[in-house]
């Protein structure tokens, strides 16, 4: 938890705090030294700079994903338990048939056919996690459903609408909270993931991704310019999924 | 009763058809929507606007997209997937007969290396249950789910390839040496997660299994050991690792984009990112609904092969 608090004021002072990420500031492909806390890439930019950048490009894609998978997935597990049928059933068969694509593969067919860069990667990516969201919500408000407070707020007349914002979201919150944490892992696996194949985000923008897949031509010279990225992702990637666990454990009801 | 199983057998069929239609359906849909179709590409850029409607015309193009779906899934059943963009124009069904095979070995061999390490691996964690082997056996799956391939790839690369110089660093046109040295590393990194995956799971399905009352009454019958557990536990534990199974080499197909980048293989993987930078449509088109075609076949198989696994599910299909 503390990594992740760290990692996040890494990714907004990082970046501003040290050297410009864009531009060389020194020689090329230099050790670790007082002025480049982690050396030089091979244009000579600083690689603490451009690590921070990285993490503050993954962080913006990862919670701008999440959000938009949430809120679209929570809209659509909503609308397949309340919704009209003529409506319901339609969107519900459409959420069954994303889970024909595996993995990220949605998410290359949409960025090869539109275009790279951190927007088209940001739609991609939400477009592949929502139909998770939407089937766990989907589930979770079906047993909420037949609970007596919402039978019994519905019985007294009040609008859907109200119930499900009122009293059956809040209920959600917790376990929400836990599974986008882990999503998040993935979110940004995948958009590393992406940069690495050289279809993410765009250069010169930093990503962790493309630093790796850049660092692995210089990986006899300078194979540190490898291990920043490599280590930092890992480190984020375990240390999201351990909370996300935690969470999990904490706030699954079979626990209580 | 062997009603009711075709009628389940029927309705998986169905569901995998349905499956195959959608995936198609996205995929034609990704051409229609993507900025620029296949006139404004094949007249080229210094093409006036009336040449680009008179192609678009001759192709067809200009049709109600109904009509064009159909003749595009009339198409694919004739196995006319149609041809690159680009260079000379290739259809890309050769393209995809040049770089699928590869993709294949590397994904199965990947897949038996993960299943067979696996679930030896996951045994012996859950026989040996809280003590030192088991505790080495999790800590490394940990790591093997958590870090990505391709931060594995250029560290394995590192080590074998410029430190030992023991393996070969990558695909090139002329091999030097036998062609199971340039898969090797492809296929153990690719292999690392769906191992540690399955190491997991086995070993929980295994913990789980050992409590049950018959293998307590097989032991105190006087059992010996190694046939307890492969006879008696782990034929009843490995349901769920099937399934399992099945999953990953789905997900294999498509993690193979990464491998085959990294190692430069030539494969269905790299060529569709090589496609996707040149904006090579017909070629993305045919390598997603390729490996979604395959994934949505994989899952099939393994939704067919569980009951002959397990006489449960054919009992409870009654």
């Amino acid at each position: 938890m503390s990594y992740l608090i760290l990692l996040l004021l890494f990714a907004i002072f990082g970046p501003t705090m040290r050297h410009d990420y864009l531009n060389p500031v020194a020689s090329p492909l230099q050790p670790p030294s007082a002025a480049n806390w982690f050396g030089t890439d091979e244009q000579g930019r600083d690689v603490f700079a451009r690590v921070a950048y990285g993490a503050r490009m993954s962080i913006i894609v990862g919670f701008s994903v999440q959000l938009i998978a949430l809120t679209l997935g929570t809209l659509v597990g909503v609308i397949g338990v309340f919704g009209k049928r003529w409506f319901r059933d339609p969107l519900m068969r459409l959420t069954d048939g994303m889970f024909a694509f595996p993995d990220i593969l949605l998410a290359i067919l949409i960025i090869g056919v539109w275009s790279t860069g951190l927007v088209p990667v940001i739609v991609a990516l939400s477009i592949t996690v929502w139909p998770g969201v939407a089937r766990l919500v989907k589930t979770q408000v079906a047993t909420l459903k037949d609970r007596e407070f919402v039978v019994s707020a519905r019985a007294l007349g009040m609008p859907t609408r109200l119930v499900v914002t009122r009293h059956v979201l809040p209920h959600l919150t917790g376990i929400l909270l836990a599974v986008s944490m882990v999503d998040l892992a993935g979110t940004i696996l995948a958009e590393s993931a992406l940069s690495f194949l050289g279809i993410g985000v765009t250069p010169p923008t930093p990503s962790w991704g493309s630093m790796i897949n850049d660092a692995r031509a210089y990986i006899n010279t300078q194979p540190l310019l490898l291990v920043w990225p490599c280590a930092i992702l890992s480190l984020t990637i375990f240390a999201l999924n351990f909370v996300g666990d935690g969470l999990r454990a904490a706030t699954d009801p079979r626990n209580r | 009763m062997s009603s009711s199983i075709a009628k389940n057998l029927g309705l998986r069929l169905l569901y995998a058809l349905l499956s195959l239609l959608f995936i198609s359906f996205i995929t034609f849909v990704a051409d229609e929507i993507s900025p620029g179709d296949q006139a404004t590409i094949l007249a080229g850029e210094k093409a006036t606007p009336e040449a680009v409607i008179r192609l678009r015309e001759q192709l067809g193009l200009n049709r109600p997209w109904g009509v064009r779906y159909v003749e595009y899934l009339g198409g694919l059943s004739r196995g006319n997937l149609g041809n690159s963009f680009h260079g000379t124009r290739e259809p890309v069904v050769d393209i995809v007969k040049r770089t699928l095979p590869m993709t294949i070995t590397v994904a199965t061999c990947a897949i038996l290396l993960a299943a067979i390490v696996g679930i030896l691996l996951g045994t012996i964690a859950a026989v040996s249950q809280n003590r030192l082997g088991d505790r080495t056996i999790l800590i490394v799956s940990t790591l093997g789910v958590t870090i990505p391939n391709f931060v594995l790839a250029p560290v394995f690369v590192k080590i074998f390839a410029v430190n030992m110089d023991i393996l070969p660093s990558g695909w090139s046109n002329q091999l030097a040496g036998p062609v199971w040295m340039y898969l090797l590393m492809p296929v153990v990194i690719l292999a690392a997660r769906p191992m540690a995956q399955i190491t997991r799971l086995c070993r929980a399905s295994m913990i789980e299994t050992l409590q049950q009352e018959f293998i307590k009454l097989a032991r105190a019958k006087g059992v010996p050991p190694i046939r307890l557990t492969l006879r008696h536990a782990l034929r009843n534990a490995i349901l769920p690792v099937v399934t399992a199974i099945g999953t990953n080499f789905g997900f294999l197909l498509t993690g193979s984009f990464i491998i085959e980048t990294a190692f430069r293989l030539p494969g269905i993987g790299a060529t569709a990112i090589e496609a996707i930078k040149k904006g090579d449509t017909p070629v993305i088109q045919a390598t997603v609904l390729i490996a979604g075609t395959l994934f949505v076949l994989i899952n099939l198989l393994v939704d067919l092969i569980q009951p002959t696994l397990d006489p449960r599910i054919r009992e409870a299909q009654v």
